[in-house]
């Protein structure tokens, strides 16, 4: 009994070591062994409205790819000046961990002297997560965008200023933005460049085939400008170019005629065959000649 | 050697099979030629009523018929094959086989065709292929191919029967009717093995084998590409072609061993018919049978994995309805043979025999499994319809014709035999001529069993 208990030791501490293991595993799903990501960002869209996002994702520490959104979070949407203090909205997150709210275009911020805009995500917190509060600043930005022709060229202008307290139009400089023009699934980027003195001009190409009826969306995107943030503007146009197929794709096995290329092997393969049996004939034909010749002596 | 003498003694050992007809053969090719008349009578009815009387509806145009031309035609080519590459040898037991392999190659050649014609709803117009026929069709080609194979293999077999019409001309003993002796006479062409015409015949014996290894692939491709150049779910595929080749091969193999047990058995040749030939031909079909199953298991494997709708539809056909076919077809008609010629043991004439057995009928229920269900399984079904016009269930017609044919492949075969010897006797002179040659090869032959 005991030498079998002996034998059994190795098997023994294996299951005990799996079950702790096993209890290892469970406490890993603990919330404090997750980081939580709370992105906040906002996006002033084509109509001038402006979209607040806020992205709420619980990281494994010890395992990159073990994300987990968080569901159903309050998310409190403000703009503050000073002690003074605004709600713009309220979103739960979605199954993707997303809060979002669009605000109008008329929607009146608190904006301090330099022009800026201050905005606030907040969740409250619950026992579980901590509370979070996630601040930025930007100031408003308008991007036009105009598809002209230029001397019959196809020409994307984009005209990007900021607008003070008095009304007064302001260029701005040095901002990177990209033109690109939408496809099935995602954008296409065309160019990449930098805003000089308020405008960007871009030659669009010649080549872009567009939908079934020749129209292409263009857009024009300011991505993560530390003073900006994200805007994008787009427009329609019908600018694509119908690549038609000049010849028809034809499978000519099923034309009218055989293409030339199978009566010269068919002719070759059955010749080369037939001539053979040809060959083979003849050859038979002297073997009956030698055969009436050889008769002839016998009978001799 | 006295060669005079010896062709003496051949003729006077073969010419029982040659001579007389005994009452069980006389039976034997009654119940032949009943079977035919049999299929005859309806064949007359198919022709009158038309194709209402078998199983063919709208969906499944193709029946037992093609399955059957497919089969024979697979035989042919593959005896083509074997016959062809068999001149090549210089080994003294090929001679036994030779003849077997080269009347199976045509007279399968000869029956398989005919099935087409059954296929044919109004053979009335059946001139029309030949008036007007467009080239680009596979059908075309392989009205061409086959023509071409048949008379290539009819020529082959010719020059391989000269030398034996020309010892069965020259022998006085033969006691046959006097139109058989002129029939030999004229068939042997005035061949009197002279140095010159046994040069000649060598020479285009010689060519005509690699013509036929050549145009039976191409024949079995280009029946191959019938099934798949279209896009039907279970013939669309780039390996068709191969994987006939190798089906071929494979039943044309089983059906040689068959014969050589019938014939071995019935005209007790147990001296030329030896066990070698069955250990050499088992051996054979291993190899064909593993080549075989790899081949089908690539084949319905690429089908499975794509998952495209239609194919998966074919295959739970496979799996449901034609589930015990589909069995016996791709495993039992593999792997038996695998197990049987794999082990050395169990390597007897008998066993392989019947192996080969499983095999030639696991390879028709293959073929049976590629032409129906998928015809089964249109890419646009008929809706609303009765099951009869979907599925398809062969009649006592397609039956009956397929067993004449059947009937007449051994009809042909036996008549065949009894005009020429089915060892040939020229075969063994030839060996025997060069004694000092051959004196190796056929001590090791007579020495194995």
């Amino acid at each position: 009994m005991k030498s079998n208990l002996l034998k059994y030791t190795h098997i023994a501490s294996f299951i005990i070591a799996l079950l702790f293991s096993i209890n290892g595993a469970t406490q890993e799903n603990d919330a404090s062994n997750y980081k939580m990501l709370f992105n906040f960002k906002t996006v002033k869209q084509n109509d001038n409205s402006r979209l607040l996002e806020v992205r709420f994702i619980a990281k494994n520490r010890k395992n990159r790819k073990d994300k987990i959104p968080v569901y159903d979070a309050e998310i409190k949407f403000f703009t503050i000046l000073n002690n003074e203090k605004k709600i713009l909205g309220t979103a739960k997150t979605s199954k993707e961990g997303i809060a979002q709210i669009t605000l109008p275009k008329n929607q009146k911020y608190l904006i301090d002297k330099e022009g800026n805009i201050h905005l606030t995500a907040h969740f409250e917190g619950t026992n579980a997560i901590d509370r979070r509060e996630k601040k930025i600043t930007i100031k408003d930005l308008q991007l036009e965008l105009n598809l002209t022709e230029i001397d019959s060229v196809k020409t994307v202008l984009v005209k990007a200023f900021t607008i003070d307290s008095l009304g007064v139009d302001t260029p701005v400089d040095n901002v990177d933005l990209f033109i690109a023009i939408g496809g099935m699934l995602s954008k296409m980027k065309l160019e990449e460049g930098s805003i000089t003195n308020g405008e960007f001009k871009y030659e669009f190409p010649t080549d872009i085939p567009g939908d079934v009826n020749g129209n292409i969306t263009v857009y024009t995107i300011i991505e993560d400008h530390e003073q900006f943030g994200n805007i994008i503007q787009n427009k329609t146009i019908n600018w694509g170019v119908f690549n038609k197929q000049i010849t028809e794709e034809k499978n000519t096995l099923w034309s009218d005629a055989a293409p030339i290329w199978m009566y010269i092997v068919l002719t070759i393969l059955l010749g080369g065959v037939w001539i053979n049996y040809i060959y083979s004939i003849i050859n038979l034909i002297k073997i009956k000649k030698e055969g009436e010749i050889i008769e002839l002596k016998l009978e001799q | 050697m006295n060669l005079e003498n010896r062709k003496r003694e051949l003729v006077k050992e073969f010419s029982p099979m040659l001579e007389k007809t005994s009452s069980l053969s006389k039976i034997w090719i009654s119940t032949l030629i009943a079977i035919i008349l049999v299929g005859l009578y309806a064949f007359i009815l198919q022709v009158i009523k038309g194709h209402e009387i078998t199983g063919m509806r709208d969906n499944v145009v193709w029946g037992v018929y093609i399955i059957n031309f497919i089969f024979f035609v697979g035989i042919s080519y593959s005896g083509a094959f074997i016959a062809g590459i068999l001149h090549y040898f210089k080994t003294p037991w090929k001679n036994s086989i030779l003849r077997i392999i080269e009347i199976i190659t045509v007279l399968s050649l000869v029956i398989g065709p005919i099935f087409i014609l059954l296929c044919i709803g109004r053979l009335d117009r059946l001139h029309y292929l030949f008036i007007y026929p467009r080239i680009q069709s596979p059908i075309t080609w392989d009205i061409i191919a086959i023509i071409t194979d048949l008379v290539g293999c009819f020529i082959y077999l010719y020059l391989t029967f000269i030398p034996d019409f020309a010892i069965l001309r020259d022998s006085p003993d033969l006691k046959v009717p006097t139109w058989r002796k002129k029939l030999y006479k004229f068939l042997a062409i005035g061949y009197h093995d002279s140095p010159t015409q046994r040069k000649i015949l060598h020479k285009i014996t010689k060519t005509m084998s690699a013509m036929i290894i050549a145009m039976a692939i191409v024949a079995y491709t280009v029946l191959a590409w019938i099934f798949s150049l279209t896009l039907q779910p279970g013939w669309n595929s780039s390996i068709f072609a191969p994987y006939f080749i190798v089906a071929g091969l494979y039943s044309g193999v089983g059906v040689i061993i068959i014969a050589m047990y019938l014939i071995r058995k019935i005209f007790k040749l147990e001296k030329y018919l030896r066990k070698v030939h069955f250990i050499g031909a088992g051996v054979v079909l291993l190899v064909l049978s593993l080549l075989f199953g790899y081949f089908t298991f690539s084949e319905y494997f690429s089908r499975w994995f794509s998952h495209k709708t239609k194919d998966i539809d074919l295959l739970k056909t496979l799996f449901s309805r034609y589930f015990w076919e589909f069995i016996f077809a791709n495993y039992i008609g593999v792997l038996i043979p695998i197990f049987i010629l794999f082990f050395k043991r169990f390597r007897n004439i008998k066993s392989i025999t019947f192996a080969a057995l499983i095999a030639v009928l696991g390879l028709w229920l293959n073929r049976y499994l590629i032409v129906i269900p998928t015809l089964e399984t249109p890419y646009l079904p008929i809706q609303d319809t009765r099951p009869e016009f979907i599925y398809y269930t062969a009649t006592w017609v397609e039956w009956s014709l397929s067993l004449a044919g059947i009937a007449a492949f051994l009809l042909l075969f036996t008549l065949i035999i009894k005009f020429v010897p089915i060892i040939p006797m020229s075969g063994i002179i030839e060996n025997e001529r060069n004694p000092k040659k051959n004196k190796k090869r056929i001590k090791k032959y007579l020495t194995e069993e």
